[in-house]
Protein backbone atom coordinates (compact mmCIF):
# COMPACT_ATOMS: atom_id res chain seq x y z
CA UNK A 1 0.00 0.00 0.00
CA UNK A 2 2.72 2.02 0.52
CA UNK A 3 3.64 2.81 -3.21
CA UNK A 4 0.20 4.41 -4.09
CA UNK A 5 0.90 7.87 -2.64
CA UNK A 6 4.06 8.62 -4.17
CA UNK A 7 2.71 6.90 -7.32
CA UNK A 8 -0.27 9.60 -7.10
CA UNK A 9 1.92 12.24 -6.27
CA UNK A 10 4.67 11.31 -9.20
CA UNK A 11 1.17 11.12 -11.50
CA UNK A 12 -0.51 14.11 -10.44
CA UNK A 13 2.93 16.24 -11.10
CA UNK A 14 3.15 14.45 -14.50
CA UNK A 15 -0.34 15.33 -15.17
CA UNK A 16 -0.34 19.16 -14.10
CA UNK A 17 3.17 19.69 -16.12
CA UNK A 18 1.77 17.90 -19.07
CA UNK A 19 -0.89 20.36 -18.89
CA UNK A 20 1.04 23.55 -18.66
CA UNK A 21 3.37 22.43 -21.67
CA UNK A 22 0.25 21.80 -23.89
CA UNK A 23 -0.86 25.40 -22.82
CA UNK A 24 2.40 26.52 -23.45
CA UNK A 25 2.60 25.28 -26.68
CA UNK A 26 -0.63 26.40 -28.01
CA UNK A 27 -0.37 30.10 -26.88
CA UNK A 28 3.48 30.02 -28.14
CA UNK A 29 2.85 28.28 -31.56
CA UNK A 30 5.35 28.86 -34.44
CA UNK A 31 3.84 28.50 -37.96
CA UNK A 32 5.65 26.39 -40.17
CA UNK A 33 5.38 25.03 -43.39
CA UNK A 34 3.35 21.80 -43.46
CA UNK A 35 5.88 20.33 -45.86
CA UNK A 36 8.45 19.86 -43.42
CA UNK A 37 5.99 17.46 -40.69
CA UNK A 38 4.76 15.39 -44.27
CA UNK A 39 8.81 15.11 -45.10
CA UNK A 40 9.54 13.95 -41.63
CA UNK A 41 6.98 11.36 -42.33
CA UNK A 42 8.81 9.78 -44.47
CA UNK A 43 11.75 9.42 -43.05
CA UNK A 44 12.62 6.86 -40.58
CA UNK A 45 12.19 9.03 -37.70
CA UNK A 46 14.87 7.34 -36.10
CA UNK A 47 16.61 10.92 -34.89
CA UNK A 48 19.66 8.94 -35.44
CA UNK A 49 22.07 11.69 -36.77
CA UNK A 50 24.06 9.34 -39.34
CA UNK A 51 23.05 12.09 -41.69
CA UNK A 52 25.20 14.95 -40.13
CA UNK A 53 22.26 16.54 -38.52
CA UNK A 54 20.87 16.80 -35.35
CA UNK A 55 17.59 15.24 -36.03
CA UNK A 56 14.90 14.07 -38.59
CA UNK A 57 13.40 17.60 -39.07
CA UNK A 58 16.77 19.15 -39.40
CA UNK A 59 17.09 16.59 -42.61
CA UNK A 60 14.10 16.99 -43.62
CA UNK A 61 14.57 21.09 -43.59
CA UNK A 62 18.12 20.64 -45.42
CA UNK A 63 16.02 18.29 -47.93
CA UNK A 64 13.70 21.33 -48.85
CA UNK A 65 16.47 23.42 -49.40
CA UNK A 66 18.22 21.25 -51.26
CA UNK A 67 21.29 21.39 -49.27
CA UNK A 68 21.20 17.39 -48.34
CA UNK A 69 20.42 14.56 -50.18
CA UNK A 70 18.10 11.90 -49.31
CA UNK A 71 21.33 9.19 -49.50
CA UNK A 72 22.85 10.86 -46.63
CA UNK A 73 19.71 9.26 -44.84
CA UNK A 74 21.43 5.57 -43.32
CA UNK A 75 18.85 4.05 -41.80
CA UNK A 76 15.91 4.23 -44.49
CA UNK A 77 14.57 1.65 -46.41
CA UNK A 78 14.80 1.08 -49.98
CA UNK A 79 10.78 1.64 -50.83
CA UNK A 80 10.49 4.44 -48.10
CA UNK A 81 13.81 6.37 -50.07
CA UNK A 82 12.12 5.60 -53.60
CA UNK A 83 8.76 7.40 -52.36
CA UNK A 84 10.13 10.36 -50.26
CA UNK A 85 12.81 10.99 -54.04
CA UNK A 86 9.21 11.26 -55.70
CA UNK A 87 7.74 12.86 -53.36
CA UNK A 88 10.60 15.83 -53.20
CA UNK A 89 10.80 15.68 -57.12
CA UNK A 90 7.25 17.09 -57.30
CA UNK A 91 7.13 19.31 -54.70
CA UNK A 92 10.43 20.89 -56.08
CA UNK A 93 8.55 21.05 -59.78
CA UNK A 94 5.35 22.83 -58.25
CA UNK A 95 7.48 25.31 -56.70
CA UNK A 96 8.63 26.19 -60.04
CA UNK B 1 21.99 39.92 5.05
CA UNK B 2 25.36 39.30 5.61
CA UNK B 3 24.29 35.49 5.32
CA UNK B 4 23.07 35.94 2.11
CA UNK B 5 26.23 37.91 0.42
CA UNK B 6 27.79 35.27 1.71
CA UNK B 7 25.60 32.61 -0.22
CA UNK B 8 25.78 34.46 -3.10
CA UNK B 9 29.75 35.21 -3.14
CA UNK B 10 30.65 31.70 -2.45
CA UNK B 11 27.68 30.49 -4.62
CA UNK B 12 29.61 32.98 -7.48
CA UNK B 13 33.34 32.04 -7.21
CA UNK B 14 33.96 29.75 -3.98
CA UNK B 15 31.79 26.45 -5.24
CA UNK B 16 31.76 27.54 -9.11
CA UNK B 17 29.51 25.13 -10.22
CA UNK B 18 32.01 24.26 -13.48
CA UNK B 19 35.25 24.49 -12.26
CA UNK B 20 35.20 23.39 -8.57
CA UNK B 21 31.93 21.62 -8.43
CA UNK B 22 32.46 19.94 -11.78
CA UNK B 23 28.93 19.86 -12.90
CA UNK B 24 27.83 21.55 -16.92
CA UNK B 25 31.07 20.38 -18.35
CA UNK B 26 28.94 19.20 -21.57
CA UNK B 27 27.71 22.76 -22.61
CA UNK B 28 31.02 24.27 -21.01
CA UNK B 29 32.75 22.45 -23.88
CA UNK B 30 30.39 22.23 -26.42
CA UNK B 31 28.81 25.75 -26.60
CA UNK B 32 31.56 27.74 -25.81
CA UNK B 33 33.15 28.30 -29.23
CA UNK B 34 31.73 32.03 -29.97
CA UNK B 35 31.07 34.31 -26.99
CA UNK B 36 27.27 35.08 -28.43
CA UNK B 37 26.17 31.49 -28.23
CA UNK B 38 27.76 30.96 -24.47
CA UNK B 39 26.17 34.58 -23.20
CA UNK B 40 22.45 32.66 -25.01
CA UNK B 41 23.58 29.41 -22.99
CA UNK B 42 24.23 31.14 -19.77
CA UNK B 43 21.37 32.89 -20.03
CA UNK B 44 19.24 30.35 -20.72
CA UNK B 45 20.58 27.94 -18.35
CA UNK B 46 19.77 31.01 -15.55
CA UNK B 47 16.42 31.12 -16.70
CA UNK B 48 15.71 27.39 -16.24
CA UNK B 49 17.74 26.83 -13.16
CA UNK B 50 15.55 29.78 -11.12
CA UNK B 51 12.24 28.58 -12.69
CA UNK B 52 13.04 25.02 -11.67
CA UNK B 53 15.34 25.22 -8.40
CA UNK B 54 11.92 27.29 -7.39
CA UNK B 55 9.51 24.80 -8.14
CA UNK B 56 11.23 22.31 -6.64
CA UNK B 57 11.81 23.63 -3.97
CA UNK B 58 8.11 24.37 -3.53
CA UNK B 59 7.44 21.23 -4.10
CA UNK B 60 9.43 19.26 -1.90
CA UNK B 61 8.31 21.62 1.00
CA UNK B 62 4.81 21.39 0.06
CA UNK B 63 4.27 18.10 -1.21
CA UNK B 64 6.80 15.27 -0.37
CA UNK B 65 8.05 16.57 2.85
CA UNK B 66 4.04 16.37 3.84
CA UNK B 67 3.50 12.97 2.23
CA UNK B 68 6.92 12.15 4.01
CA UNK B 69 8.75 10.47 0.49
CA UNK B 70 11.38 12.54 0.60
CA UNK B 71 13.31 9.71 -1.80
CA UNK B 72 11.63 10.43 -4.83
CA UNK B 73 13.01 14.17 -5.28
CA UNK B 74 14.98 12.77 -7.96
CA UNK B 75 12.57 11.98 -10.51
CA UNK B 76 10.65 14.01 -9.57
CA UNK B 77 12.93 17.08 -10.12
CA UNK B 78 13.80 15.27 -13.85
CA UNK B 79 10.59 15.24 -14.23
CA UNK B 80 9.99 19.45 -13.53
CA UNK B 81 13.30 20.19 -14.79
CA UNK B 82 12.24 18.54 -18.36
CA UNK B 83 9.09 19.77 -18.35
CA UNK B 84 10.28 23.00 -17.80
CA UNK B 85 12.77 23.05 -21.00
CA UNK B 86 10.38 21.94 -23.15
CA UNK B 87 8.73 24.88 -22.32
CA UNK B 88 11.44 27.12 -22.33
CA UNK B 89 12.39 25.89 -25.60
CA UNK B 90 8.71 26.06 -27.07
CA UNK B 91 8.87 30.04 -25.70
CA UNK B 92 12.35 30.45 -27.48
CA UNK B 93 11.13 29.98 -30.63
CA UNK B 94 8.40 31.93 -30.82
CA UNK B 95 10.35 34.99 -28.95
CA UNK B 96 14.21 34.39 -30.54
CA UNK B 97 14.24 32.52 -33.69
CA UNK B 98 18.21 33.52 -33.99
CA UNK B 99 18.83 32.28 -30.38
CA UNK B 100 17.26 29.21 -30.83
CA UNK B 101 18.90 28.58 -33.91
CA UNK B 102 22.30 29.41 -32.07
CA UNK B 103 21.55 26.87 -29.28
CA UNK B 104 20.28 24.27 -32.14
CA UNK B 105 21.00 20.71 -29.93
CA UNK B 106 22.18 22.07 -26.91
CA UNK B 107 19.01 23.66 -25.38
CA UNK B 108 17.31 20.13 -25.29
CA UNK B 109 20.21 18.78 -23.54
CA UNK B 110 19.79 21.28 -20.52
CA UNK B 111 16.86 18.73 -19.60
CA UNK B 112 20.34 16.43 -18.97
CA UNK B 113 22.37 19.02 -17.63
CA UNK B 114 23.64 17.91 -14.20
CA UNK B 115 23.72 21.49 -13.03
CA UNK B 116 20.67 22.17 -13.32
CA UNK B 117 19.26 19.65 -11.46
CA UNK B 118 22.56 19.81 -9.15
CA UNK B 119 21.57 23.19 -8.33
CA UNK B 120 17.73 21.85 -7.39
CA UNK B 121 19.15 19.06 -5.19
CA UNK B 122 22.33 20.88 -3.39
CA UNK B 123 19.41 23.83 -2.03
CA UNK B 124 17.56 20.36 -0.43
CA UNK B 125 20.35 19.29 1.16
CA UNK B 126 21.89 22.89 1.80
CA UNK B 127 18.52 23.64 4.17
CA UNK B 128 17.87 26.92 2.67
CA UNK B 129 15.09 29.17 2.86
CA UNK B 130 13.32 30.57 0.25
CA UNK B 131 15.23 33.60 -0.37
CA UNK B 132 18.33 31.85 0.05
CA UNK B 133 17.48 29.30 -2.43
CA UNK B 134 16.72 32.44 -4.66
CA UNK B 135 19.83 34.12 -4.46
CA UNK B 136 22.36 30.66 -4.12
CA UNK B 137 20.11 29.69 -7.47
CA UNK B 138 20.61 33.21 -9.59
CA UNK B 139 24.51 33.33 -8.46
CA UNK B 140 25.20 30.05 -9.29
CA UNK B 141 23.85 30.94 -12.50
CA UNK B 142 25.64 34.19 -12.85
CA UNK B 143 29.12 31.68 -12.17
CA UNK B 144 28.30 29.67 -14.58
CA UNK B 145 27.32 32.30 -17.27
CA UNK B 146 30.85 33.99 -16.28
CA UNK B 147 32.92 31.44 -16.57
CA UNK B 148 31.30 30.47 -20.00
CA UNK B 149 31.88 33.52 -21.22
CA UNK B 150 35.37 34.15 -20.16
CA UNK B 151 36.21 30.93 -21.49
CA UNK B 152 34.42 31.53 -24.65
CA UNK B 153 36.53 34.48 -25.41
CA UNK B 154 39.83 32.64 -24.08
CA UNK B 155 38.89 29.93 -26.99
CA UNK B 156 37.86 32.58 -29.56
CA UNK B 157 41.42 34.06 -28.98
CA UNK B 158 42.96 30.38 -29.34
CA UNK B 159 41.47 29.80 -32.74
CA UNK B 160 44.06 32.44 -33.80
CA UNK B 161 47.22 31.18 -31.76
CA UNK B 162 50.08 29.17 -32.77
CA UNK B 163 49.02 25.92 -31.09
CA UNK B 164 51.32 22.59 -31.43
CA UNK B 165 49.17 20.86 -34.39
CA UNK B 166 48.47 17.32 -32.43
CA UNK B 167 47.03 20.13 -29.33
CA UNK B 168 44.20 21.77 -31.89
CA UNK B 169 40.52 22.33 -31.24
CA UNK B 170 39.67 20.23 -28.14
CA UNK B 171 42.90 18.78 -26.28
CA UNK B 172 44.27 22.75 -26.16
CA UNK B 173 40.23 23.73 -24.69
CA UNK B 174 40.77 21.19 -21.95
CA UNK B 175 43.82 22.14 -20.93
CA UNK B 176 42.59 25.68 -20.55
CA UNK B 177 39.51 24.10 -18.91
CA UNK B 178 42.09 22.34 -16.00
CA UNK B 179 43.90 25.91 -15.91
CA UNK B 180 41.26 27.61 -14.68
CA UNK B 181 39.99 24.78 -12.77
CA UNK B 182 43.20 24.96 -10.58
CA UNK B 183 42.96 28.87 -10.51
CA UNK B 184 39.66 28.29 -8.94
CA UNK B 185 40.57 26.23 -6.23
CA UNK B 186 42.47 28.64 -4.76
CA UNK B 187 39.52 30.41 -3.88
CA UNK B 188 38.74 27.78 -1.63
CA UNK B 189 39.59 28.82 1.66
CA UNK B 190 38.23 32.60 1.08
CA UNK B 191 35.67 32.45 3.65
Amino acid sequence: MEIIIPALVLAGVGFILGLLINFVSKVFYVEEDPTIDEVVDLLPRYNCGACGYPGCKEMAIALLAKESKVLQCKPIKKEAAETLDEFLKEYFQKSK
Amino acid sequence: MENLLMIAFSAFIIENIILTQFLGICPFLGVSRKRSSALGMGMAVIFVMLISSTVTWLLFKYVLEVFEIQYMRTIVFILVIASLVQMVETFLKKVSLPLYKALGIYLPLITTNCAVLGVAILNITKEHNFVEMLVYTIFIGLGFLFVMYIFSMIREKLDFSPVPKAFKGVPIALIVAAILAVIFSRFGGII
